[in-house]
């Protein structure tokens, strides 16, 4: 049988790969302890579900990094980074002071050590939000271009075909081009 | 053109790991050798790898999305299956029955004593919550038959508010509230929850005092800041009251309507005072802060008429205990220069939540 490390460390690489069944799983797993905490801390159902995910996603994110491990089970990490997000939720909602962890036990201290993960989690959401504002001040086609290769993970071939590219190599080209324009747009620098 | 091209190419096929270490090596080298290039290829570099990753980020939470839909989705269709609820139905069969039992109980019991008084027709609405207890009842049932979740600890069958007579734990309250209890807590002000028995009682004029089981129990770090009159106030005086229908302490005012209470008993007093359930046992104070009486009952006919028994009953009460229950009333009024607002600021301390389980 498995180690139960072993399958936690295989189900994390599997979710780093995006793959649904372990996505599902996870989800499914920590889904009603993360829901119900938040529901009993003064949030609506759409807030737990929307704070849930979002811990998810900062879970997949830190699974991406080659050396990533986790220190602790998937479940305590999710459950932590969920009431961190809540408790910023909280403090952004009402400037409530008495909400914040630090006032209410030591033991409720201890998931401030994951103030730096949230920081970088948001640091990175700014720099894409960014990324997409530039894309969509690309014009058509780069962006639907760049989309399509990107997020859709179409292939050169099916993008040449749906952009009426004679062949993959004018598609190639054409994204070379978008991209470079992209890259002035973002960085605002002059290429030579 | 044509470099703009090739610097693509290096870094996407940089990203990728697909590059040989010789190739690697000479990137490097040009590097070195080209700041200039350094910038450029570390920039596009870092476009790429955002461009993929924000891309992969954006198909996880659209996943995720999916997942979470088709999980609800599937929620609802497994309250609807019947296996688990009817076990649970059974359970929730027995508790309506016995609810139902109560409740023609207690009405039967009001009936009679109305019957007592042939000439009175007022209804009276004993303010406690016994059907905000069923209801809750109900809700759990139907949580526990829908998903079994674990559940906070249930509240009491009935609640009512309570107050301070000395700083050590004593707290008078309205004696239907405590009535048949067979466990007593007392929530104070911090939330925190006190275990308590029932010391005295006076079943005709409605008063009970209880006792908090923990000696080193203290409303607060100073003695109790009101005192209690020992004469009946006069009529139109100004009255407010602080209770807790709910969860939250509620302040109301009002002023002393009728000099005598139900049925002309000199020991009660009417108020022009909205009440809600669980007020009961609330104390009634003057705007000097003396506490004149306890919420007692509301007329079910009209909106404002609450009635409270006079703190006159209650000193009786006390005054009956035996002797070595001697109960050390507040002697020094710390309310009566206070404006309004310190007054319940300092009342909150002093005021608790009776839960009671029957």
């Amino acid at each position: 049988m498995y180690n139960p490390i072993n399958t936690e460390q295989q189900l994390l690489a599997e979710l780093a790969a995006g793959n649904r069944p372990a996505a599902e799983r996870v989800y499914r797993q920590h889904h009603p302890t993360v829901v119900h905490w938040i529901i009993n801390n003064g949030g609506s159902e759409s807030d737990a579900e929307d704070i849930y995910q979002e811990a998810m996603v900062i879970l997949y994110e830190k699974s991406q990094s080659e050396d990533f491990r986790l220190t602790c089970k998937i479940g305590t990490y999710l459950f932590a980074i969920s009431k961190h997000l809540w408790y910023k939720r909280l403090q952004q909602m009402q400037r409530q002071p008495g909400y914040l962890p630090e006032n209410t036990g030591s033991e409720e201290g201890r998931d401030w050590i994951y103030e730096d993960e949230i920081k970088v989690h948001e640091e990175r959401e700014s720099h894409y939000s960014q990324l997409n504002q530039a894309l969509n001040q690309l014009g058509e086609p780069c962006a639907s271009l760049l989309r399509a290769f990107y997020t859709q993970d179409k292939s050169m071939q099916q993008i040449a075909s749906e952009f009426g590219y004679t062949n993959p190599d004018n598609a190639k080209t054409q994204k070379y081009k978008c991209l470079t324009r992209l890259r002035k747009l973002f960085y605002g620098v002059q290429s030579k | 053109m044509s470099t703009d091209n090739h610097i693509w190419q290096l870094a996407e096929s940089f990203l990728s790991g697909s590059m040989q270490e010789q190739e690697v090596a000479m990137l490097e080298q040009r590097q070195h050798a080209d700041p200039a290039f350094a910038a450029a290829f570390q920039e596009c570099v870092s476009l790429l790898s955002s461009l993929q990753n924000s891309g992969k980020q954006a198909n996880f939470r659209s996943m995720l999305a999916d997942i979470s839909q088709q999980e609800t989705a599937k929620q609802e269709t497994k309250t609807r299956t019947i296996p688990l609820r009817t076990h649970y139905l059974r359970t929730a069969a027995v508790a309506a029955g016995i609810a139902l039992v109560t409740s023609f109980a207690s009405v039967a019991i009001y009936r009679q004593a109305d019957h007592s008084h042939k000439a009175d027709v007022v209804q009276l609405g004993k303010l406690h919550n016994e059907v905000e207890a069923i209801k809750t009842n109900q809700h759990q049932l139907n949580q526990k038959i829908d998903a079994i979740k674990a559940n906070p600890p249930a509240p009491g069958n009935v609640s009512g508010t309570g107050f301070a007579v000395t700083n050590n734990g004593y707290i008078a309250t309205s004696y239907h509230v405590a009535k048949e209890a067979d466990s007593l807590y007392v929530q104070v002000h911090d939330g925190q929850y006190y275990k308590a028995y029932i010391e005295a009682y006076d079943e005709k004029n409605d008063v009970a005092i209880l006792k908090i089981e923990d000696k080193n129990f203290r409303f607060s770090k100073t003695d109790v800041p009101y005192t209690f009159a020992n004469v009946k106030a006069g009529l139109g005086t100004r009255v407010y009251t602080l209770g807790f229908p709910g969860d939250e302490i509620v302040y109301s005012e009002g002023y002393i309507s009728a000099k005598n209470g139900l049925r002309g008993d000199s020991v009660q007093y009417r108020l022009e005072l909205p009440a809600a359930p669980g007020q009961s046992g609330a104390p009634v104070m003057d705007e000097d802060g003396n506490v004149l009486g306890i919420v007692t009952s509301k007329e079910s006919a009209s909106e404002g008429t609450t009635y409270a028994v006079s703190s006159k009953a209650m000193m009786q009460l006390i005054r009956s205990l035996p002797k070595q229950d001697v109960i050390h009333l507040p002697k020094a009024n710390k309310l009566n220069n206070l404006s309004r607002e310190n007054q319940i600021k300092k009342m909150e301390s002093y005021t608790c939540v009776v839960q009671v389980y029957k």
